[in-house]
């Protein structure tokens, strides 16, 4: 395989909560244009890793983000430089509008909001049906479309997803994965942590496996589909 | 008849000014998630300063600019403490309130030992009274009108801002849901700061409206009227910005009735009557809250 | 033995109850303020019954532990799980209504006050005996599963009630604790000072017992054991120039403690270390070697 650009690289990262070690060294790199998956089960750690990116729970080790490091810089700072995470469980601002919603997310990206506005709506027509209606009425698919929509207005250079089929249909969590496709298409680098290991793997290039904070497995979505042990730890035993 | 209407405008009067306070209370608790208990305390304050350079030097404007920078000083002065307690681990809101306490009781203590040697101030009649409109045999007093009109307009540009402005926006999503509005990168501090800003300004418009409805001060008013205010703000639901309005609304009418109908020292006491009947039927408030 | 010496020590007991009396509802994070009007209700009814009915001390001082219980039950069945916001606004509104018809009542003196309260003999053993049994009882409640049901309360509702811990009642038990203890150190503040003025009823006897039990440390009851004498009772020693600044002073301290120790002076990790190392240690040996476990 051909080395593309690094976006992203995290050398020897932990996360600990007090006495309990979320995250143990952990090595990964996401490169540009890629659809990088990361799999475990609850409570494996891949949450954690994505809250220490954004540095929202205090990590240590090294992250580099296009080659700088930032470890160290706040939240809002990682934001403008070209980070989304779009959260587990449909996390909206309920009482404002979808409209309000979508202006949020492009805080850090005011100057082509309009531009930004039209590619959202383009992905996600009942975003724009439903503009000014109060983002606490839409139903679960949509919370999560508008979930991804207000991530898309910051137009980041690396989308993180957190179990984006989390508490969905199986028809929506259909959709929204052939979206996440889609998007890599149009030249979005995603990284994407689900514990649904056969549909993350299908629209992965490559991913990681995670196991109580480490990775214990790694490699292009065909290796790991194929790895017995991944196969009977992660897709379900006899297939 | 005459006493109800002149009641009803005064308490009316009153009323807007305690919408205006339980506004700026209930942005600190939304914001910055802090009780601030002293927020009259810095009201009270301001109305010192106020009165003070009235007296020296006799210039509206000038006492209108000291009177709303001490207000905006006073507040962002305490962000740095209520930032430290909000972020120690552990340690929830009932901190704050606490802390606060801490600072209302200073201010008050100063106030009666060391303010104008503790005794109530005055403010000059020309500022109070100057021409009284009258209708038929009610009086309205000019500083009534102006509180009244001052009120309205302070609640109409502090709506306009939470719901048409940014950085409205960005107060209303930090409300809501702090976690999500870290997430997709608004400085949480920042906004923090400016919030204490805009209840400092707020803080100070109150004390000049506070002082053209009442004419004086003293050091124990500031105690007073916290108290109110955390009642009104627990009966309407702790951070509920239209409860707020309309139970504060529905406080200074019934302190203004009260005041027309019965003697003096009992007045007072029906207001606190109704409100506690009103919390122990309801203990989560009229309008409910989204504070835990 | 002299006034000065026996008023501090009157002073102290009647502090370190008034603590108490707060720190039990804050068990179950409530601050209850309640029990300072119960306090004062108590203490006109025990100056009024001693005074005009001629009661014996002994009988004023049940009927006032009954007084300030029954207060407190009735309101709690309103607030007994209420937010903690809302039970300090009833406590304060409930202090000011006391306050106000105590001053426009006649008959209790008004403004001016009420004097005249026949003096009771060994009434500072009484209060240290009355003292030490308010004592041992809130040290069986504190070890006891109520105790444990209140820790779990304050850290975490929702968890408490999802165990089976009924909040409600355990907050009415509480409340109705704080409440008779209220009433007791009011039958024994009216006759140590044998004359009652509404001011003492305020709010800044608020503000000094918040300051005393959060700067001795509201983990534990021991707390307040060492604060309520230095910032209760000392200034009365003091001559009056200094002991008027003394909420200035409450003040300052109130804000400093909880930005350095925000558990006050005395906390429960503390004690633990006190009473031997090993209690903590296991504590958190045992975590360690599960933790070893379970990576």
């Amino acid at each position: 395989m051909k080395k593309k650009n690094n976006i992203l690289k995290i050398e020897n990262l932990s996360v600990t909560y007090g006495p309990i070690k979320a995250l143990r060294k952990a090595n990964l790199e996401v490169n540009e244009g890629e659809v990088v998956a990361l799999i475990g089960a609850n409570g494996a750690g891949k949450t954690s890793l994505l809250k220490a990116i954004l540095n929202i729970e205090k990590p240590n080790g090294k992250i580099l983000f296009l080659g700088k490091d930032i470890i160290s810089k706040s939240t809002d700072n990682i934001v403008a430089s070209g980070i989304c995470l779009i959260p587990e469980g449909h996390v909206i601002f309920s009482s404002m509008t979808v409209f309000e919603n979508l202006q949020l997310g492009a805080y850090h990206n005011s100057y082509d909001f309009d531009k930004n506005l039209e590619k959202v709506f383009a992905y996600f027509p009942i975003l724009q049906e439903r503009s000014s209606q109060i983002a606490g009425t839409l139903s679960g698919g949509e919370q999560q479309m508008l979930s991804i929509g207000r991530g898309l207005m910051s137009n980041p250079k690396l989308i993180m997803i957190d179990e984006p089929s989390l508490g969905l249909a199986p028809k929506i969590v259909a959709d929204i994965f052939e979206i996440l496709s889609e998007l890599n298409e149009e030249g979005y680098t995603i990284l994407l942590a689900e514990q649904n290991a056969k549909k993350a793997l299908e629209c992965a290039h490559r991913g990681y496996v995670l196991e109580t904070g480490r990775f214990i497995l790694q490699g292009t979505s065909r290796e790991l589909m194929n790895n017995q042990k991944a196969r009977r730890v992660y897709l379900g035993g006899s297939v | 008849m005459e006493v109800f209407l002149a009641q009803l405008i005064n308490g009316l009067a009153l009323g807007s000014i305690y919408v205006l306070l339980v506004t700026g209370f209930n942005l600190m608790i939304l914001v910055a998630r802090i009780i601030q208990f002293a927020y009259p305390q810095f009201v009270v304050l301001s109305m010192y300063a106020c009165w003070e350079v009235l007296r020296l030097t006799n210039n509206v404007f000038l006492a209108v600019f000291a009177c709303i920078s001490t207000s905006i000083v006073l507040n962002i002065l305490s962000e740095p403490i209520f930032r430290r307690i909000t972020n120690m681990k552990g340690i929830d809101i009932n901190a704050s309130f606490v802390a606060s306490l801490g600072i209302a009781i200073v201010i008050t203590d100063i106030m009666s030992h060391s303010l104008n040697y503790g005794f109530p101030i005055a403010f000059p009649t020309s500022w109070v009274e100057g021409s009284l409109a009258r209708f038929g045999l009610i009086m309205i007093s000019k500083g009534q009108l102006y509180a009244l009109a001052g009120s309205i307009i302070a609640v109409l540009l502090f709506f306009y801002l939470l719901y048409r402005t940014k950085q409205g926006r960005l107060f209303r999503a930090i409300a809501e849901n702090r976690f999500a509005a870290r997430l997709i990168g608004i400085p949480i501090v920042k906004t923090s700061i400016f919030s204490y800003f805009i209840a400092g300004l707020l803080g100070g418009f109150i004390a000049i409206l506070l002082s053209l409805l009442l004419g004086s001060a003293s050091p124990w008013l500031g105690e007073f009227v916290a108290l109110k205010i955390l009642a009104v703000s627990i009966v309407a639901g702790l951070g509920n910005l239209r409860g707020g309005l309309v139970c504060g609304l529905c406080l200074g009418v019934t302190e203004a009735m009260a005041m027309g109908y019965l003697s003096g020292s009992w007045s007072n006491v029906v207001s606190f009557v109704i409100m506690l009947i009103i919390i122990l039927i309801k203990p989560q408030g009229l309008f409910g809250t989204s504070i835990s | 033995m002299p006034t000065v010496l026996s008023y501090f020590l009157g002073f102290t007991a009647i502090y370190i109850l008034m603590c108490w009396a707060i720190y039990l509802p804050y068990r179950v994070g409530q601050l209850y303020f309640t029990t300072v009007a119960c306090m004062a209700i108590v203490a006109y009814f025990s100056g009024f019954a001693a005074r005009e009915w001629g009661w014996p001390f002994i009988f004023v001082l049940l009927v006032g532990i009954a007084i300030g219980a029954i207060i407190a039950y009735i309101l709690s069945h309103a607030i007994g799980k209420a937010p903690c916001f809302t039970v300090v606004i009833v406590g304060l509104a409930f202090i000011f209504i006391v306050k106000t018809v105590i001053e426009n009542w006649e008959l209790l003196g008004g403004t001016v006050g009420f004097f005249g309260i026949p003096p009771v003999n060994n009434l500072l053993l009484i209060a240290y005996i009355l003292l030490g049994i308010v004592g041992f009882v809130i040290y069986q409640i504190d070890h006891s599963r109520l105790g444990r049901a209140a820790s779990v309360v304050f850290v975490d509702r929702d968890a408490a009630a999802s165990l089976g811990v009924n909040i409600k009642s355990l907050g009415m038990f509480y409340q109705t604790i704080a409440g008779a203890i209220g009433g007791m150190a009011g039958v024994l503040y009216t006759f140590l000072l044998g004359s009652l003025s509404p001011e003492f009823f305020a709010f800044a006897m608020v503000g000094s017992l918040v300051c005393m039990l959060f700067v001795g440390g509201y983990t534990t009851m021991w707390g307040v054991i060492v604060s309520a004498p230095i910032l209760g009772g000392i200034p009365i020693l003091l001559p009056v120039t200094i002991s008027s600044w003394r909420q200035v002073i409450y003040g300052i301290l109130l804000v400093l403690i909880i930005l350095v120790r925000p558990e006050g002076l005395i906390t429960k990790r503390m004690l633990w270390n006190l009473k031997g190392k090993n209690r903590y240690k296991t504590a958190s040996n045992l975590v360690n070697t599960r933790r070893e476990k379970v990576g």
